[in-house]
């Protein structure tokens, strides 16, 4: 399967901090890549840079095998990109439908709000997420954590965006709240969107993962199948224990020669 | 908050605002419902200790003495919905009514004279939309910058002298009954209606309370932050000065020193009326209200005899008393209270 996103040898510096170094990575449709890796492995800059935050220093990026240039995050939206940031952007005194609808009413007669279709649409998007919440017209300060990411995620995912990148999506959350927004993320596959998400907890990762792609230091130490991927192995890839795939490959070369 | 729970297995999403909180108890939470019960106490105390109280020229006289404070909190509240504050109303007013009586008096037709005077406020709106917006001054500084600059350059240009006589024609707008009523009446009827329309019903007022509420959030979801909140900004000088030429109007002459202090009038109608200082929450019926209140507070007190010194006790424990209410109603609604 062609991959629908695509990174190739993108590197991104902040002065003589390097944050991505020749890193390459390819999202399909109607899977979920999950990036792994410590603090400082160059995930956030990798979700801004593919939310069009940052421009990359060298190589490109490419959206169904063309080549793009995100200038903005609005461009990365046109482009069928939506992002779920760590810090959400729900406004909590409009309720759930203004708050899904932010930034791009439905208008009648040029500058009237058209409620009424905004919370019907609201409320399929939500229902068809399976997101539980009371109304859609509570305000959304009285949501749950977890109720909240739902919402957001439904938002980005009602932009129609064919790709939805996630930062962090279950910081935070309990329990029950996390299995929810993991069923909202296997929703999204399984309706052939490509999701990228970056995530800390070892056990999401498996639970959601197609491929798990493992950052360490700016650089790529390895992708992995998750039916193929063994935690422990994981685990050292993320701390460096195990010898990242670049080098392995470029030590089998050596010793074939 | 047991209502926010998933209740059901069923993903069924709740599309009535039943499940938002049963009518009768939102009702009796909103802060325009405490202020009609204030409202209605006092008038009935003070109609069993004065005849005055039930005559309908008291009360004309109380709708005509809120007009002028009904007409720029409407739009105030814009600015507090939206997270800002607006200190300079009170000189903007006076910009307005001596813009609009020198204009007359060198000779200018009424209605352009009108025109010119609402459209100097704005201009100050838009000075202070600007400086705040584009510039990163804060609110409170601007404007209190504003409200000392407009009132300086009014006092220099009039040499602070009254602007009198003024035409009978110009003066009738603000003085002349239709139906009845006093003209003034319809015209705040018809700002009142207008603001609230604007932002409860508008894409403009969702991004007005959406930027009060969240500015980053906001922002990252594509709506003009700035331009927006510029436009709120000058809406409330453009009202402002409309107010001060009908104050011209009514008094026949334009006074430099008219509207000292109007600007903690017009703020106190607005967070009497529920409208909050954080941004995001608020409404213009509640300004009306507000605006009512004051009005009825100042004739109401007065024929009751009482003191008019101790006027301002009674607003300075209703202002207190209209934030604790919201405080209160914030901690119910919200999981995090925070300064929200």
């Amino acid at each position: 399967m062609t991959a629908i996103l695509e990174l190739r040898h993108v590197s991104k510096a902040f002065g003589h901090v390097v944050a991505l170094d020749d890193v390459s990575l390819q999202a399909r449709a109607g899977s979920v890549l999950v990036i792994v890796g410590d603090n400082g492995a160059g995930k956030s800059t990798m979700i801004k840079v593919l939310a069009g935050v940052y421009p990359v220093d060298r190589g490109e990026m490419l959206i169904d095998g063309r080549p793009v240039n995100l200038t903005s995050p609005a461009k990365a939206r046109e482009h069928g990109i939506s992002v779920v940031f760590q810090n959400l952007a729900l406004v909590e005194c409009l309720d759930v439908a203004a708050n899904m609808y932010l930034g791009r009413p439905i208008r009648y007669a040029g500058f009237f709000a058209d409620r009424r279709a905004m919370v019907e649409g609201a409320a399929d998007t939500l229902k068809a997420l399976k997101v539980r919440i009371p109304s859609v017209r509570v305000p959304v300060g009285v949501l749950s954590g977890g109720q909240r990411q739902g919402v957001a995620i439904a938002r980005a995912v009602q932009q129609d965006a064919r790709i939805v990148l996630l930062d962090e999506p279950t910081a935070a959350l309990g329990y029950r709240e996390t299995q929810q927004v993991i069923t909202i993320i296997r929703e999204l596959r399984d309706a052939g969107k490509s999701v990228v998400l970056i995530s800390h907890d070892l056990e999401v990762v498996f639970d959601v993962a197609d491929e798990i792609q493992v950052m360490r230091l700016g650089r790529v130490q390895g992708v992995r199948r998750r039916e193929n991927a063994d935690k422990s192995e994981i685990v050292g890839l993320i701390t460096g224990a195990i010898e990242p795939d670049r080098e392995q490959v470029a030590r089998e070369a050596e010793s074939a020669r | 908050m047991s209502a926010s729970e998933p209740h059901a297995a069923e993903a069924e999403v709740d599309r009535s605002a039943t499940a938002a909180g049963w009518w009768l108890t939102r009702l009796v939470l909103s802060p325009q419902f405490a202020l009609v019960i204030v409202i209605i106490v006092f008038v009935a105390f003070g109609a069993t200790h004065s005849d005055q109280f039930l005559k309908v020229g008291t009360w004309i006289n109380i709708l005509r003495n809120a007009v002028f404070i009904a007409i720029v909190a409407s739009f105030t509240t814009f600015v507090f919905v939206s997270g800002g504050l607006d200190l300079s109303v009170g000189s903007v007013f006076a910009v307005g009514a001596m813009a609009s009586a020198g204009l007359l008096y060198i000779g200018w037709p009424i209605l352009p004279a009108i025109l010119a005077g609402s459209g100097a406020g704005a201009l100050c709106g838009l000075i202070n939309g600007a400086l705040i917006n584009y510039y990163g001054i804060p609110p409170f500084i601007t404007t209190l910058g504003m409200l000392y600059a407009a009132r300086s350059l009014v006092v220099y240009f009039t040499g602070g002298q009254p602007i009198a006589p003024l035409p009978d024609a110009f003066s009738t707008i603000a003085r002349a009954d239709f139906l009845g009523l006093p003209l003034l009446l319809y015209y705040a009827a018809a700002v009142v209606i207008f603001a609230q329309i604007l932002l409860q019903t508008t894409t403009f007022g969702d991004a007005v309370r959406a930027i009060g509420g969240n500015r980053e959030a906001a922002s990252n979801a594509g709506i003009n932050v700035r331009a927006i909140s510029t436009v709120v900004y000058t809406l409330s000088g453009l009202s402002a000065a409309f107010a001060g030429v009908l104050m011209s109007a009514r008094l026949g002459s334009g006074q430099p020193s008219i509207g000292v202090g109007f600007e903690l009038q017009v703020i106190s109608a607005v967070i009497i009326g529920g409208t909050s200082l954080f941004g995001g929450i608020g409404s213009v019926l509640g300004a009306l209200l507000g605006s009512l209140i004051l009005s009825i507070l100042t004739t109401g007190l007065i024929l009751l005899r009482i003191d008019p010194v101790l006027q301002d006790f009674v607003i300075g424990v209703i202002i207190v008393a209209a934030v604790g209410i919201d405080q209160l109603r914030r901690r119910r609604m919200y999981r995090s209270v925070g300064t929200r």
